[in-house]
């Protein structure tokens, strides 16, 4: 014979997520370092918005970059000259703030002001994934098509900062970038949303603006 | 899309629970998932029975109830359901129904909770 009980369980699984996430932050500022998390669709510009970061700015920079099985965009980043750690998520879709505690074990932290992370390119998954950054950053192309914003609105919901990337292309694959932009600001009226091109530079400046004033505001 | 570690998660939970209570099956599990959380509940269930093969939740009944996005809206006071976008998305919209304001407190729905499990124990 045996007895039924009824036991109150309560666990939130989300939370444990959510604490690693905090824990990791609090290890950023205790080293005095300013965390972008950077995210987006596949092929939108992530790596070479953080090459150009790395080229054109003063920051002493430090990189996570997140990929489902390869290292190329570690590898990239390493010839810029930083401190890069490559975080292959196997199957999942997303980084975790577990696999990010991880890869900061092994960066050089008192020689990092700017930390970036580039998640897994993705505009679904990363939304429940909170890594500990101080902002996210969310990089999407003209060439993607226009209604990629509109398709995927918790990104936007939960992003800090749009770029809307690869302008120099919008008219040859018939993408109109300024609805894009509605897009963005519809879903989240008080998002500041960039029209870039890496190639051009169009619109970098701006992004450099931005991502002072975060960081100076925290 | 994460379905897999949010299973894996739930799992690692009731079965820490069922040893701690000494139980020596679990009959059924009662999950609260978000409308906000980004997990497709059917994709969810079917990664949680294969899971639980060979273990002692195998014979379990899940129960998976879906928690609406609760909001709060500062212009206009209104507290209550969030509305789900005409357009196919399964996530609902974040702006308060009546008077369209994006800018609103999420009260509930962004967590995925393992509420309550029954267990059969030796008496
Ligand atoms: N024409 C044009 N090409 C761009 C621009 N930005 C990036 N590219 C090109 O787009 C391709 C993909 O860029 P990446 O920086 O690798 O994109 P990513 O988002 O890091 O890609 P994944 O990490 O694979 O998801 C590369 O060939 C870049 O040279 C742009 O503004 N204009
Ligand atoms: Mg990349
Ligand atoms: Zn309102």
């Amino acid at each position: 014979m045996h007895k039924v009980a009824d036991i109150e369980v309560q666990h939130n699984i989300m939370e444990a997520n959510k604490k690693l996430a905090n824990k990791n932050k609090e290890i950023f500022e205790k080293n005095d370092i300013f965390t972008i998390d950077i995210v987006g669709a596949i092929g939108s510009g992530k790596t070479s918005l953080i090459e150009k970061i790395i080229d054109e700015t003063d920051y002493k920079i430090g990189v996570i970059a997140g990929d489902i099985i390869s290292k190329f965009d570690a590898g990239r980043i390493e010839n810029h000259g930083v401190p890069v750690v490559g975080l292959n998520t196997g199957k999942e879709c997303h980084l975790d703030a577990h696999l990010v505690e991880h890869a900061i074990g092994d960066l050089p932290l008192s020689d990092i002001n700017l930390l970036i992370i580039e998640n897994v390119g993705n505009l679904i998954c990363p939304v429940d994934f909170e890594l500990g950054s101080h902002i996210r950053i969310v990089v999407v192309s003209a060439t993607e098509g226009d209604d990629t914003i509109e398709k995927h609105p918790m990104i936007f919901e939960n992003s800090d900062l749009v770029i809307i990337n690869k302008v120099d292309l919008a008219d040859a694959v018939g993408a109109d970038a300024d609805k894009m932009v509605n897009d963005a600001k519809k879903l989240n009226p008080d998002v500041n949303v960039i029209k870039t091109s890496l190639k051009t530079d169009e619109g970098f400046q701006t992004v450099l603006n931005s991502i002072n004033k975060f960081k100076n505001n925290l | 899309m994460h379905e897999l570690a949010m299973a894996q998660g739930i799992i690692n939970s009731v079965i820490e629970t069922a040893n701690e209570n000494n139980a020596t099956e679990v009959t059924e599990i009662v999950i609260e998932i978000g409308k906000l959380v980004l997990i497709n509940p059917e994709q969810l269930s079917f990664m949680l029975d294969v899971l639980c093969e060979n273990t002692i939740v195998e014979n379990a009944k899940f129960d998976i109830i879906e928690i609406p996005a609760e909001i709060e809206c500062p212009e206009c006071k209104f507290k209550g359901n969030a509305n789900t976008d005409d357009l196919d998305h399964y996530a609902p919209i974040i702006e308060c129904p009546k008077c369209k304001n994006k800018r609103v407190s999420i009260l509930n729905g962004k967590d995925c909770i393992v509420r309550n499990i029954i267990i059969e124990q030796p008496n």
